[in-house]
């Protein structure tokens, strides 16, 4: 009997957060012979996933509770045995050791309950929520049961739920940050994806992830420093959720002595709730920037400042947090922005289709509305209009941006920013389309995100000019710190060293790829 | 406003996390106060409440 070419071994019920199972996932496959490995909850979506991974199924009987560890190898088949069965062993290793762990906390104590983690912890004061969204809801609504603010950085939490949970948390002066929250930072402790700068008198209120991150970048390169950045969650600010938690957020902020300038941050919020906070920055009393990305709210009035794009917003805040003239400081920005098209020059005009590459859902976004004034319409998995929307996200279309923080593609997969894989092999694809002529793509670093995502890139960026020599121009921003984890000079050397044109923001990125290929 | 966000915001985070180890290492390298909960499942609501609620309505 010829022996199978795939291993599957179920431990009964032992859970592991999908971060860590996806990590040690993706260091088995560094293991020669591996050609597909997965550790996932035996839930039925995870069943799906297997199943298109192509493991046979077949008499696997997990529950949502056991952990099903499934290996397989494409070697010849004397050899198969010994190397699943060793791929079992290393699995299993990481798991009590898991790859990536950026700090010695392997050791410490785990209460098993809320009310056990509360005697550890006398005082805390925040949840930090990352379980499945199934359960998120749930343990969420007993955290605020015991008093706890809390940040919701799970996805899949139905609005009904979120509403609900954000009622009861409103009714006890609680925040809720999210769901689908991945930055938060309270007096400066960065928490999910987030960047390490320094603390200061601007505080922000984000509908907006990674518009957050690029927000509290852009004041550090000024050099002003964040006390607090509270996420919401996208969704806050629609009609079905009314805007409780940014309205929460932004009162809380406004009463706050220490915070000298407020930012309120995300898409265009739903007319009411524009409104509202609109309302409510007004009769504060206090310098605030709205950053409405793309919004068609114009003019400032009476100290506060209506901005459209990210860098803007944070230049607008920096100047105000000096005592300068905001007004003053966007025109100065959007004065250098021209000096781009100089560079483009010097870079050298190419022909053909952009393709962007993101990571972050905020920066995607504003991708799209800078290149579109100066191209036309850009087609995207997440499009400004509908419309433009691609058909397969896999499949670039004239100008296109694709957004890799999507669900699509993080379903059984780490988020782009932690996981740089599927965006180094877009890259080469994307070059060997004849048609192309800048690519242009977004590097997040901070906390919780990859170690190396350049390094990681580079990887594609090599093929890619193999195969595409110097037809294709490649743009991209970093948006990070040199007190990051990362360290945001390294992560531009090595692009520089491979001849890729950085940029010290997602708004100058955007604006130099499109002009390279203007005209 | 409420006491509860206040102190939050004047004393800084003291965190509980449940989920993403990776989280609580970051908390640790920036020194902040923080435990990290042994979570699963069954042990923390979720399903097993949602199962308890439907029982206690008589269903199944």
């Amino acid at each position: 009997m010829p022996s199978s070419n795939q291993r599957i071994e179920i431990i009964r019920r032992t859970y592991y957060d999908s971060v860590t199972l996806m990590l040690v996932a993706k260091e088995l496959l560094k293991t020669g012979g591996v050609s597909v490995a997965s550790l996932s909850m035996g839930t039925e979506a995870n069943y799906k996933i297997m199943g298109s991974g192509g493991f046979d199924l077949g008499g696997v009987d997990a529950t949502p509770n056991d952990l099903i560890i499934a290996v397989k190898t494409d070697v010849p088949e004397g050899e198969r045995e010994a190397l699943l069965e060793g791929a079992l062993e290393k699995a299993k290793e990481y798991l009590a050791n898991p790859p990536g762990r950026k700090a010695d906390s392997g050791g410490d104590y785990r209460p098993k309950s809320l009310d056990g983690a509360l005697s550890v912890l006398p005082g805390a004061n925040l949840a930090l929520i990352s379980v499945a969204g199934k359960y998120a809801g749930d343990v969420a609504m007993d955290c605020i049961g015991k008093g706890l603010n809390v940040m919701l950085y799970s996805d899949n939490v139905p609005v009904e739920k979120e509403v609900e949970i954000k009622k009861a948390a409103a009714e006890k002066g609680l925040l809720v940050m999210g769901p689908d929250c991945g930055t938060i930072i309270v007096r400066g402790v960065a928490m999910g994806m987030a960047n390490a700068c320094p603390t200061g008198p601007v505080s922000i209120v984000a509908a907006a992830g990674t518009g957050l991150q690029e927000v509290h970048v852009q004041l550090a390169k000024r050099g002003v420093g964040v006390l607090h950045g509270i996420g919401t969650g996208g969704r806050d600010v629609r009609r079905e959720v009314g805007g409780i938690m940014c309205l929460q957020a932004v009162n809380a902020l406004l009463a706050d002595d220490e915070v000298k300038v407020l930012t309120v941050l995300g898409k265009p919020p739903a007319p009411e709730v524009e409104q509202k906070i609109l309302q409510a920055v007004k009769a504060g009393k206090k310098p605030a920037v709205l950053g409405f990305i793309g919004g068609e709210a114009k003019g400032d009035s009476g100290g506060v400042f209506i901005c459209r794009e990210l860098e803007e917003t944070a230049a607008v805040a920096a100047a105000l947090a000096k005592g300068e003239d905001g007004a003053r400081a966007r025109e100065n920005l959007f004065r250098e922005y021209e000096s781009l098209r100089q560079r483009a020059e010097t870079i050298g005009r190419r022909k053909g289709f952009l393709r962007g590459l993101y990571s972050g859902g905020t920066l995607c976004y504003e991708g799209q509305l800078i290149a579109r004034d100066i191209l036309g319409p850009i087609r995207s998995n997440t499009p400004l209009e509908k419309e433009m929307k691609l058909e397969d996200s896999l499949k670039s279309e004239q100008h296109s941006m694709v957004d890799y923080g999507e669900d699509e593609f993080t379903q059984g997969r780490l988020h782009p920013m932690i996981d740089v894989s599927l965006r180094a092999e877009r890259i080469y694809e994307e070059a060997k389309d004849p048609e192309v002529g800048v690519i242009l793509f977004d590097v997040v670093l901070g906390y919780g995100c990859n170690d190396n995502p350049a390094a990681g890139l580079a990887e594609g960026i090599r093929k890619a000019q193999s195969a595409a020599g110097d037809r294709i121009a490649f743009v991209a921003s970093i948006c990070g710190v040199d007190t990051d984890p990362q360290n945001a000079s390294e992560q531009r050397r090595i692009l520089e060293e491979l001849g890729v044109h950085v940029c010290e923001s997602n708004a100058r990125a955007a604006r130099l790829a499109a002009m390279i290929l203007e005209g | 406003m409420t006491m509860s966000m206040t102190k939050l915001l004047k004393e800084g985070p003291k965190v509980v996390n449940i989920g993403v180890e990776q989280f609580y290492a970051d908390l640790k390298t920036q020194k902040a106060e923080a435990v990290s909960m042994d979570w699963k499942p069954s042990a923390a609501g979720g399903d097993l409440l949602a199962r308890l609620k439907k029982l206690r309505k008589g269903g199944n």
